[in-house]
């Protein structure tokens, strides 16, 4: 039905999935590592110059972080969101960072050919279109930019406050 | 014994709050006690991350969760949903999921309370006939349309279920410009379009202000108190009678019983965790069908050790879904005059259509054959979820230049059309709740497992259905056209589990929804349905719940 079964069978590969839920369960920010990891993906999947603000000005990464280490975000899609930005640094060590747009793209690509990196690159990509298009109280969909590029706007009453905190 | 409550009533969504309202305008105590929270009218947003996005108005699944037995390559596979994250919990707020729902209501047809009599069995499908006809429930459907606020207008079609009043009080809601297009498409194949009656009101009634077409209706509370969700139609009200006790966060855990009744139960407060015991005369169920069937196994005791009001065995058997199969079209910018397509992205406004032409179906050699309703609707506006569907082209992940076009045209030049089928979920012996014994709730308490599989012959119908609505969909115009029949149940729609009946041999209640073998307990929710017509299931909870309440008034006024 659903494909969180996938991420975690998915995770369990790289046999860190355990070992990070734990880490997490005592942080509430990314480190500063995976934060840029994380950032720089947004950044190469929502780019400057297309018909959408980009994830920088849309503010992706604050968002995603803030998102994943809220109470009702589910803990295992946490730490899938760790696990493999962490897979990504392993992957190319320091040089991800220091990566050019062509560089991005063929890695990227690459890491979509296998199960983890599609289901990866398919839930950062999710975290990005939430920060993009809910409402701006949450952090992201900067001064309405998203709504505003695709011709759209929230319903209303628009929310007063985060996760229905009444 | 003299108690606090005349009745406590455990859930208040749709039956609960029916079954209060009526029990607390007849000058009766009532405790209604909810599991959730308050959310009101004026605390209602559209709030897409939180209310569709997120479990805030159900629990957090690694807390509370349900294991799921699905058949797969011929074995019975369990999944608890904490790992598929596939909730089986609705709107556990003040009000239930009635809160949320869309409102696209439909009474059943006569012959849905006799389906075994007029169709016969099929085999493999443990179909009974209703313990009532459509004449003993009709004046609760007219009461149920009057207190909700239903909104429709009364259409002649020789499958539709005959109406005692003229015609709805409350105007059909306000409609976009395509319904013009699918209305003449329908009759250009000889099919007869139907105005779907919506639990929504069209003008203002008393404090609930009439539909402000928020373009986020389904899924979301309403803001004008438009919507005959159980809070604003029987809760408010029974309220202001002053015999109503609301008790929120407040779960209740066990019915503990005597032989011959049920003596009080076991609440727990889900903020503190403190426990408490609550009695009354009368103890009424309406926790959803699942979860009623799920309470009665955990309170089994040296009295009853199946369970409460298990002896015949069948608490949790013949679950039935409100179900089918779906399937949509796209119109595009390109294919239509400017002011047609301006027309249609109009926001708010509903399609509100519904078909009843395969309801029945005549078969050559002059019997006839159940088949199923249509409702026929926009895509849900939601953004997010509009906007994630676009992110894969041919298996491959969109992004960067390439998604923000596909985005862009998929936002502004395209607006989706949907339709759902609703036919008879046959009740099987493979779909039930039983206890998962082995796994344990954060309350202690054993939690359901759903056994799910439809039978195949539901299949069969809806996808002869299907076709039928694919050909309006491309009379009208529309583009990439599919449908999808699958046996996957909606876990908003559910009934059974304690079938009413004459034989208490093989039926949970009587005929009033009452438990043979704890007779101060009644259970109002869908779980009485031996079979649930092809309609989804709201109207007939509605008013099947009016009705007990007026069978419990009965016996708090003569005693049992």
């Amino acid at each position: 039905m659903t494909t969180r079964r996938t991420f975690i069978s998915a995770s369990a590969v790289g046999g860190i999935s355990l070992l990070l839920a734990k880490e997490v369960s005592t942080k509430e920010r990314l480190n500063e590592e995976l934060y840029k990891i994380i950032q720089k993906v947004q950044e190469h999947l929502f780019p400057e110059g297309t018909l959408l603000p980009s994830a920088h000005l849309f503010g992706a990464t604050v968002f995603l972080e803030e998102t994943v280490y809220h109470s009702s975000y589910d803990k295992d899609i946490r730490a899938f969101v760790l696990d493999g930005a962490k897979e990504l640094k392993n992957m190319h060590k320091e040089l991800f960072l220091k990566y050019d747009e062509k560089q991005m793209e063929s890695a990227l690509r690459k890491f979509e050919k296998t199960k983890m990196g599609d289901n990866w690159l398919s839930r950062v990509m999710i975290l990005s279109i939430e920060a993009l298009l809910s409402d701006p109280i949450y952090g992201g969909n900067f001064q309405e930019l998203g709504w505003k590029a695709l011709e759209t706007t929230g319903g209303f009453p628009r929310p007063t406050s985060r996760y229905v905190a009444l | 014994m003299t108690h606090k409550y005349d009745a406590i009533i455990i859930g208040s969504g749709a039956s609960g709050g029916a079954v209060a309202y009526q029990l607390c305008k007849a000058g009766y105590k009532v405790a209604l006690l909810e599991k959730g929270r308050l959310i009101t009218r004026e605390e209602f947003s559209k709030d897409e991350l939180a209310y569709c996005r997120r479990d805030i108005v159900t629990p957090n699944l690694f807390d509370e969760y349900h294991t799921i037995e699905e058949k797969i390559d011929g074995e019975w596979i369990e999944t608890p949903t904490f790992e598929s994250g596939w909730s089986f919990w609705n709107g556990n707020i003040v009000g239930g999921s009635s809160n949320l729902m869309s409102g696209m209501l439909h009474r059943m047809h006569p012959d849905d309370f006799r389906l075994k009599t007029v169709y016969g069995e099929i085999k493999g499908a443990n179909i009974e006939d209703w313990a009532i006809s459509y004449d003993d429930l009709e004046p609760y459907y007219t009461l149920a349309e009057e207190l909700v606020g239903i909104s429709g207008k009364a259409q002649a079609h020789p499958y539709k279920a005959p109406r005692s009043t003229k015609d709805f009080q409350q105007a059909p809601t306000q409609e976009n410009a395509i319904t013009a297009l699918f209305d003449k498409s329908c009759k250009a194949l000889g099919i007869t379009p139907l105005i779907t009656p919506r639990a929504v009101l069209s003008k203002d009634r008393g404090e609930r202000l009439a539909c402000y077409y928020s373009n986020f209706c389904g899924s979301y509370g309403c803001s004008s108190g438009a919507k005959g969700s159980s809070r604003e139609a029987f809760i408010i009200p029974a309220l202001a009678t002053g015999n109503l006790t609301l008790l929120t966060n407040s779960h209740v855990t066990k019915l503990n019983s005597t032989q011959k009744e049920v003596t009080d139960v076991k609440v727990i407060n889900t903020l503190t965790l403190a426990s408490q015991k609550l009695s009354a005369k009368i103890f009424v169920l309406a926790s959803q069908a699942h979860e009623s069937s799920r309470l009665l196994l955990n309170s089994a005791n040296i009295f009853h050790p199946q369970g409460l009001s298990n002896s015949s065995g069948e608490v949790g058997k013949n679950l039935i879904f409100s179900a089918g199969g779906a399937g949509q079209g796209t119109f595009y910018q390109k294919n239509m005059k400017e002011k047609d397509f301006k027309a249609l992205m109009q926001r708010g406004l509903f399609v509100n259509r519904s078909l009843l032409d395969w309801y029945i179906k005549e078969t050559w050699i002059g019997g006839k054959e159940k088949g199923g309703l249509v409702e026929f609707m926009f895509e849900h506006q939601n953004n997010i979820s509009r906007a994630v569907s676009n992110r894969y082209n041919n298996n491959k992940l969109l992004w960067g230049k390439e998604l923000a076009q596909a985005m862009h045209k998929s936002f502004t030049q395209s607006k989706k059309m949907r339709f759902e089928i609703f036919n008879d979920w046959l009740p099987t012996d493979d779909c039930f709740i039983s206890l998962d014994t082995k796994r344990k709730d954060k309350y202690g308490m054993s939690v359901g497992k759903l056994r799910i599989n439809a039978h195949p012959h539901d299949i069969t119908v809806a996808s002869d259905i299907a076709t039928e609505c694919e050909n309006i969909l491309k009379e009208m115009g529309a583009e990439d056209i599919y449908s999808s029949i699958s046996a996957s149940p909606p876990q908003n729609l559910i009934a059974g589990g304690c079938r009413f009946g004459n034989n208490p041999k093989t039926a949970v209640l009587n005929k009033n929804c009452q438990s043979f073998d704890t007779p101060n307990l009644f259970v109002a929710d869908a779980s009485f349905m031996p079979t649930g017509g092809s309609t989804p299931y709201t109207w007939t909870i509605y008013a099947n719940a009016l009705r007990v309440g007026d069978a419990i008034i009965n016996v708090l006024q003569k005693g049992l």
